[in-house]
């Protein structure tokens, strides 16, 4: 197993192991750093006596050895030296499958992490970085914010959940309601994240698999929460047209050039379902209207079709309504460079503050696409290298890079 | 009648967990001033920091819950006692003796209905 396969385990286990281990031990900070020196165990061991039949049984029965050790010699006051165990899986751990050794407890640990007394800023962070073991690097990139600013944001709310003594149970039934938004804006940063990669070769679209089971599990636990089936479809229907999302070549293709017949249709036919219920329970949520405009794309049957843009454009004015912010006009500016036309799209990008958006490729992205269709190719160029600086995934950095040859 | 003192003091001069050598220096002082309040003390403790606080307001009807203490300020609430007290002018003269760190107010609240 190479480096890039340990860390695709590890990133794959670390959700479930470190909410099991924070359920049981009542402490983040434990779990996580049992779950790292685990990690590093497995590293240190793995290539000499060889990879475990079942990989995240083994990180985590290693953590909670490492974590019962790390609490031992915190009760005596002793400082943490590591030792090595070695970890024996049972005959039964080994033969079973990893979902039944490891209790499923990532729906409370996104509880905790979405609790009202932690900060607002700092739960979906702190939820992306437990539940779904990203890097700080890549959620501060995702939150448009320094590492160094988001680094401490986490400190601080682990502190917090840790003195003030929040909860390591699921909310009561009903205060559920009121704790979904958080959580659901989380689920919806996470899945932007897993989504970014259209390729799905890179440890991001691991959990795009993730978030489709996490965001229908919130519809059957909680199911008079309209949002949570927009945000359930939503992701299905983005996650249909994954197959399409990339070229033979290895090249992003854009939404309206995709080829609608490789799409998933099973994920289409549940994402129809869902979005049934957010439209009768939440008929006005914004979150429903996202998710209404991921239907219009996606009951697109043939590239001979036209491309349903006025449409888009219409759902895009109906959502700036409920939710105007520089996102939601960028996107809305790409329905007007089709509808009418791109110099007009052109002046509402460049309305737009810039410097919210300075660290959001695809700004740099609609830019570069509107200036070379205006006959700005200097300032085209400029913008692609923008883009390509903010760290595309493969397939749409070879994209971008297509594109400025064309200019 | 019953008072309640309460201390406000620049909370980072203990440190980020209210765990450094000052926290031991001001627990010293306040069981030993403890001890002289003897019977006269109803009860009262210290208090973590305010990064640990968690605020619920309530504003109509709706009852919200927020991160942090009700309000930033230079000093903070840090601990408080709950005494008895003859009148206004002993509370005065045991609040003189709370002990602080460096500069800190003791704000004196008669209990309600106490």
């Amino acid at each position: 197993m190479n480096g890039a396969a340990l860390d695709r385990v590890f990133r794959t286990a670390s959700g479930r192991i470190i909410a099991a281990l924070a359920t049981r031990f009542r402490d983040l900070t434990l779990a996580e750093d049992a779950f790292s020196e685990s990690c590093l165990r497995a590293v240190r061991t793995w290539p000499e006596r060889g990879v475990p039949a079942n990989p995240p049984a083994w990180l985590y029965r290693a953590s909670e050895r490492v974590a019962i050790d790390m609490l031992r010699r915190r009760r005596v006051r002793e400082q943490y030296v590591p030792t090595d165990v070695a970890v024996e899986l049972s005959a039964e751990d080994a033969m079973m499958d990893d979902a039944c050794v490891i209790p499923d407890e990532r729906l409370r640990l996104i509880f905790i992490c979405c609790h009202p007394a932690v900060a607002p800023d700092a739960r979906a962070a702190l939820t992306l970085r437990l539940v779904c073991g990203l890097t700080i690097t890549e959620i501060a990139r995702a939150f448009l914010v320094q590492e160094a600013t988001l680094a401490q944001r986490l400190v601080r709310a682990k502190h917090k959940i840790a003195e003030a003594g929040v909860p390591f149970e699921l909310p009561s039934r009903e205060s559920w309601p009121e704790r979904m938004e958080a959580v659901l804006s989380t689920l919806e940063i996470a899945y932007a994240k897993a989504h970014e990669d259209a390729s799905g070769v890179s440890s991001h679209a691991g959990f795009a698999v993730e978030m489709l089971h996490l965001s229908k599990l919130l519809t059957e636990l909680v199911p008079q929460a309209g949002e949570a089936f927009a945000l359930a479809a939503l992701i299905r229907y983005a996650e249909a047209r994954r197959p399409a999302r990339v070229d033979g070549a290895g090249v992003m293709v854009p939404l309206a050039e995709q080829d609608p017949e490789l799409w998933r249709r099973d994920l289409i036919t549940e994402a129809e379902a869902l979005l049934i219920d957010a439209t009768r329970l939440a008929p006005s949520a914004s979150r429903t209207l996202q998710a209404q405009l991921q239907r219009i794309w996606c009951m697109r049957r043939s590239l001979n079709e036209p491309a349903p843009w006025p449409r888009i454009l219409a759902l895009y004015d109906r959502l700036l309504e409920l939710r105007d912010d520089p996102i939601v006009r960028l996107n809305r500016a790409v329905a007007v460079a089709e509808v009418e036309d791109a110099a007009t799209a052109l002046c509402e990008v460049e309305a737009l503050a810039s410097q919210s958006l300075e660290n959001f490729l695809p700004y740099h992205a609609v830019r570069a696409d509107l200036f070379a269709r205006t006959g700005r190719v200097d300032a085209a160029q400029v913008a692609y290298r923008k883009a390509l600086a903010l760290n595309p995934s493969v397939a749409e950095a070879r994209w971008l890079e297509r594109k400025m040859t064309a200019l | 009648m019953k008072y309640a003192l309460l201390i406000y003091e620049d909370e980072s001069l203990y440190g980020p967990d209210k765990t450094g050598p000052k926290i031991q220096e001001i627990v010293g002082k306040h069981m030993a001033f403890t001890q002289q309040l003897g019977a006269k003390r109803i009860g009262g403790s210290g208090l973590k920091g305010t990064a640990t606080a968690t605020t619920v307001r309530t504003t109509g009807n709706k009852k919200t819950v927020h991160d942090g203490p009700f309000a930033e300020a230079r000093e903070q609430l840090g601990g408080f006692y709950l005494i008895e007290a003859e009148d206004l002018n002993e509370a005065i003269e045991i609040a003189k003796k709370v002990p602080v760190l460096q500069d800190g107010a003791i704000e004196i609240r008669p209990l309600l209905g106490a």
